[in-house]
């Protein structure tokens, strides 16, 4: 089922890098596809990382440094980082202080990919979400 | 367990490397957990790590310094171009040698921790900034023996033994059994959900991984916990569908706005809403 091979994309991205306590994807209109986060609100973090992905596009824009490869905040207790995937969806990850950030920026590249195909192939306007059309 | 049996002795060979030759600067270690250590004429002042709690969370974690303390004291220390420990000594934060103590057990965890995982590779490089570093340094031939030493502990309790990357759920039937639990260990079992690994649960109490995985395997020992494979674990999905596909209300969260419902009905159907934005978006992809 597509619903578990998405999760398992999630998860092996999980078990990959050390430090992630929770993923989700959202679409970006606040709404969650899928979520494994472990005892956070999806909705609202589904809410959130769709309007938090679109301030750091245009961030991005704004100062003229091209394509956003992610948005990260660091507090006291550990980190979120969020990856556009495609152009209607966002990733969303959620760690602890020892995230492994390094890694995850290395093994995240292959699971967006994996996860922006499982989401075109189901997606009612195929090739086009993937921006080809 | 011999220190050539942790990460194959290739770490260890290359430490005992660097302290002949009186190396400073950093090994950058590659693998999983990997990290960084940092040296000062072949010995270690510090091992950063994703593989164990630092003292940053130690501390924190168990509310031994508010964040508001740490964050003053790191400000401060920042401003005046001073040493870190210095200034959680001079605001009272913490004793000298306590900070002493604290940061050498902090980092033969975090040795322990970068040693008995995977390493695939290393790079020497020129020193970097540390934040704490261990004054004075320790032995690297201390640390491998007491890393070695902590994996012996370990094994000695054969298949029982938890690693690192373990994911541990209490056993069923543990939460109705009238068992007494030791220290911590109802702390730990209410954190072992079938998700956190050891590690993350060493991050979660702010408390060593060592000491954490040596609570979980005697758990373990005693059937209080048991190793879940992470694809048993569940996931809020499942938690929140009813049998028939629909949204489950959460006696402990106000039911969601109607919009947000629908989005909660299944991948397909989460999918089908990704439709494209009528205005077109001319943001780009981040992939």
């Amino acid at each position: 089922m597509v619903e578990d091979a998405l999760l398992a994309e999630m998860r092996a991205l999980q078990k990959k890098v050390a430090g992630i306590t929770g993923t989700a994807v959202a679409s970006r209109d606040g709404l969650i596809v899928r979520e494994d986060t472990g005892g956070v609100d999806p909705d609202n973090l589904a809410a959130l990382s769709a309007t938090w992905l679109a301030l750091a596009q245009r961030m991005s824009n704004e100062v003229g440094q091209g394509t956003l490869r992610e948005a990260m905040t660091r507090s006291s207790g550990g980190c979120v980082t969020i990856y556009a995937i495609g152009t209607r969806a966002v990733l969303v990850i959620i760690g602890d202080e020892g995230l492994d950030t390094a890694r995850l920026h290395r093994e995240s590249r292959a699971a967006l990919d994996a996860i922006r195909t499982l989401i075109a192939e189901n997606s009612p306007d195929g090739p086009a979400y993937l921006g080809h059309v | 367990m011999d220190v050539t049996d942790l990460a194959d002795g290739k770490l260890a060979a290359v430490l005992r490397e660097c302290a002949a030759a009186r190396f400073t600067g950093v090994l950058r270690v590659d693998g999983q957990p990997g990290g960084t250590i940092h040296l000062a004429d072949g010995m270690i002042s510090a091992c950063e790590t994703s593989g164990a709690p630092g003292l940053e969370v130690v501390l924190l974690r168990s509310r031994r310094i508010s964040v508001a303390d740490w964050d003053a004291a790191f400000t401060a220390a920042a401003v005046s171009d001073r040493e870190m420990t210095a200034e959680l000594i001079d605001r009272e934060l913490l004793g000298a040698g306590e900070v002493e103590a604290l940061l050498r057990t902090t980092l033969a965890d975090a040795m322990f921790a970068l040693v008995s995982g995977e390493v695939d590779g290393w790079a020497e490089a020129s020193a970097a900034d540390c934040l704490l570093p261990l004054t004075p340094p320790a032995r690297g031939g201390w640390l491998l023996n007491e890393a070695a030493r902590r994996a012996q502990v370990l094994a000695s309790f054969g298949e029982s033994a938890v690693s690192a990357r373990d994911r541990v759920a209490a056993a069923p039937g543990t939460a109705q059994a009238t068992r007494v639990l030791g220290p911590g260990q109802d702390e730990l079992l209410a954190l072992a959900d079938g998700r956190r690994t050891a590690r993350d649960l060493a991050f979660a109490r702010g408390r060593g991984l060592y000491e954490t995985m040596l609570q979980l395997t005697r758990m373990r020992a005693s059937n209080v916990v048991v190793i879940r494979s992470f694809e048993a674990a569940p996931d809020g999905a499942e938690d929140d569908r009813t049998g028939a596909g629909l949204p489950r209300r959460r006696k402990d969260r106000p039911a969601v706005p109607r919009a947000a419902e629908a989005g909660r009905r299944g991948l397909t159907a989460g999918i089908r809403m990704l439709r494209p934005r009528s205005e077109g978006s001319t943001l780009l992809d981040g992939t």
